[in-house]
């Protein structure tokens, strides 16, 4: 009896000790009380050698847990990561408003279009609501182009552009083969979509396929190395080579309703595009797409529409003017400027030591809808100065008033430009 | 010293082997009831000698976050904390800049550029009576 009580007493002693020794083992947790939440989370635990996501979001005020989800006091990593939002990309749609909605952050006032999620999710990038319209038009489901259906039901009662919802785009329903087909292969071209398997397309939808930039080349460039890692990173510096990973990725085949990427190994940026039948003039390879396209035309503007011609206004025109105009300015009085948000926020632009700052009584221009293109102010001579949100250059250029250009004035498009300006490839 | 008999000497292995794990136990048991997940923000931070301090000071006090001033009017504060959504200010030529979305504020702590639509917060500073400044945040 007192062999085994012996034994037993020694038996506990030994668990206690082992217990000891695995507890002396797990790594000290790193308590991170960020200012937003006031609530301890320990994720820093593991995750202390990434990079602040960017300047506006600091970790030590916004913490993970209020964007990424997940239980902050767990240092177990599955149990931790289990009630994440969204996985790998807190900002896909189904969970953006969780994950990035909020008064103070981008659900807010509709004022200078502040309201980012409403018009990400209610743009075409998501709604897909051009192509389904398009296709469903060319093989007779539908009278006319004009959207009826999206990927998802969206209604927008205050829609400028007269459509003020759609229904969800139900491929049980469509009788012809090539929709079905359209429904089974195309759909995932959107930013709504589920992404594709690869890795590298993990956050292809949401905020993130635009804002967080991969660190290497498009995926479709593989043969030329890189990683396609994805970085943590949120960022409006965004450079073309993102918008090509959607964007330059391949065509559809009408045909046989399929995607075929692109299968060419392009070695200079003229050559990185790839619609074969398209003509570009020098700025359109020089500089990012961001530059020019807006925010408005990219992301929406709150208002659902049937095609990207319906929210994609800016020409040539737009930073060149005509024979007959300059193009629209603004000289900047008000400190609280929308101008001067933008530029800030940009990562290229916006620190103190900036290498672009604004000030008031610059003028920059601005769009025939009134948007800032706070990246372009006019210089003395009148010339125009732009800095590359992406890259960091400086190009001037100038009008067309007051330069040889013999266009006539009702061929002021971009497609009328490109008649002399376009580069031969 | 005295002989040990088996019996005694397995008795006290057996008592000394139980004493040690109580021991571990109550002090697991200690550990695991003190311990606080969320140990409650500080409100109270001790500045060091006021005297360290003379008047024209303007020194940032990083933990909190403040700036602590000592002027003609005596020992004030101005919490760095950006009343948008909480990030630091950061002092520069013409009062303080938030770092994270670019809010403005002069000297005084007045917003000059949104998007925070409030002043900085002043913080009270008290000198205690063996001469050290504290500063308390709620």
């Amino acid at each position: 009896m007192r062999r085994s009580l012996l034994a037993a007493s020694a038996l506990l002693l030994l668990a206690l000790l082992a217990a000891l020794w695995q507890e002396s083992c797990r790594s000290k947790p790193v308590a991170l009380t960020p200012v937003l939440t006031g609530q301890v989370e320990y994720c820093l635990t593991c995750h202390a050698d990434l990079p602040e996501i960017s300047r506006s979001h600091p970790v030590k005020t916004f913490g993970c847990v209020l964007c990424h989800g997940g239980e902050r006091l767990s240092l177990d990593a599955d149990l931790a990561h289990s009630t994440m939002r969204g996985g790998k990309n807190p900002s896909g749609f189904s969970v953006v408003e969780a994950s990035c909605g909020g008064d103070n952050c981008h659900s807010g006032a509709a004022a200078d279009y502040r309201n980012h999620i409403q018009r990400a999710t209610s743009s075409i990038q998501a709604t897909y609501a051009g192509a389904i319209a398009s296709i469903r038009y060319t093989f007779g489901a539908q009278p006319d182009l004009t959207a009826r259906l999206g990927i998802f039901a969206i209604q927008a009662p205050q829609s400028a552009s007269g459509i003020t919802g759609l229904a969800a785009f139900d491929p049980a329903q469509e009788t012809n083969p090539a929709i079905q087909a359209f429904a089974q292969d195309c759909l995932y071209c959107h930013l709504s979509a589920q992404p594709l398997a690869e890795d590298e397309y993990s956050r292809f939808s949401g905020c993130a396929a635009c804002h967080t930039p991969l660190s290497d080349s498009p995926p479709t460039f593989s043969e030329n190395g890189g990683s396609h890692r994805g970085v943590h990173t949120l960022t409006t510096a965004i450079p073309y080579t993102q918008c090509n990973r959607c964007h330059n990725r391949g065509n559809y085949d009408l045909r046989s309703m399929t995607f075929v990427p692109r299968d060419d190994h392009p070695t200079g940026r003229l050559s990185d595009y790839y619609q074969p039948i398209a003509q570009f003039a020098r700025c359109e390879w020089t500089l990012d797409c961001v530059d020019c396209h807006t925010r408005a035309e990219v992301m929406g503007d709150g208002s659902l529409y049937s095609g990207k011609k319906e929210i994609q206004y800016i020409q040539c025109r737009t930073c060149h003017g005509t024979l007959a105009e300059l193009p629209n300015t603004k000289t900047l009085t008000d400190p609280n400027d929308l101008a001067f948000r933008l530029a800030f926020l940009n990562e290229s632009a916006g620190h103190f030591e900036s290498a672009w700052r604004l000030e008031v009584g610059d003028t920059i221009l601005v769009t025939g809808k009134g948007e800032p293109l706070w990246n372009i102010r006019t210089l003395s001579g009148g010339t125009y100065e732009l800095f590359d949100k992406a890259t960091r250059q400086r190009f001037t250029f100038r009008p067309v008033m007051g330069s040889g250009c013999q266009q006539k004035a009702d061929e002021q498009a971009s497609q009328d430009c490109h008649k002399c300006h376009a580069v031969e490839r | 010293m005295p002989d040990l008999s088996r019996r005694d000497f397995l008795k006290l292995a057996q008592d000394s082997l139980l004493a040690l794990s109580g021991l571990l136990g109550l002090g697991g048991l200690i550990r695991f009831l003190d311990y606080q997940t969320e140990p409650p923000a500080p409100t109270d931070f001790d500045l060091g000698l006021a005297s360290n301090c003379p008047a024209g000071t303007r020194k940032v006090i990083p933990d909190v976050p403040a700036l602590l001033i000592h002027d003609a009017s005596g020992f004030s504060a101005l919490s760095l904390v950006c009343t948008h959504l909480g990030c630091t200010v950061e002092e520069e030529a013409e009062g303080f800049a938030c770092p994270c979305h670019g809010s403005r504020f002069d000297p005084q702590g007045i917003v000059i550029r949104g998007p925070a639509n409030k002043p900085l917060r002043s913080l009270r500073v008290e000198t205690t009576e063996d001469g050290h400044l504290h500063l308390y945040t709620a």
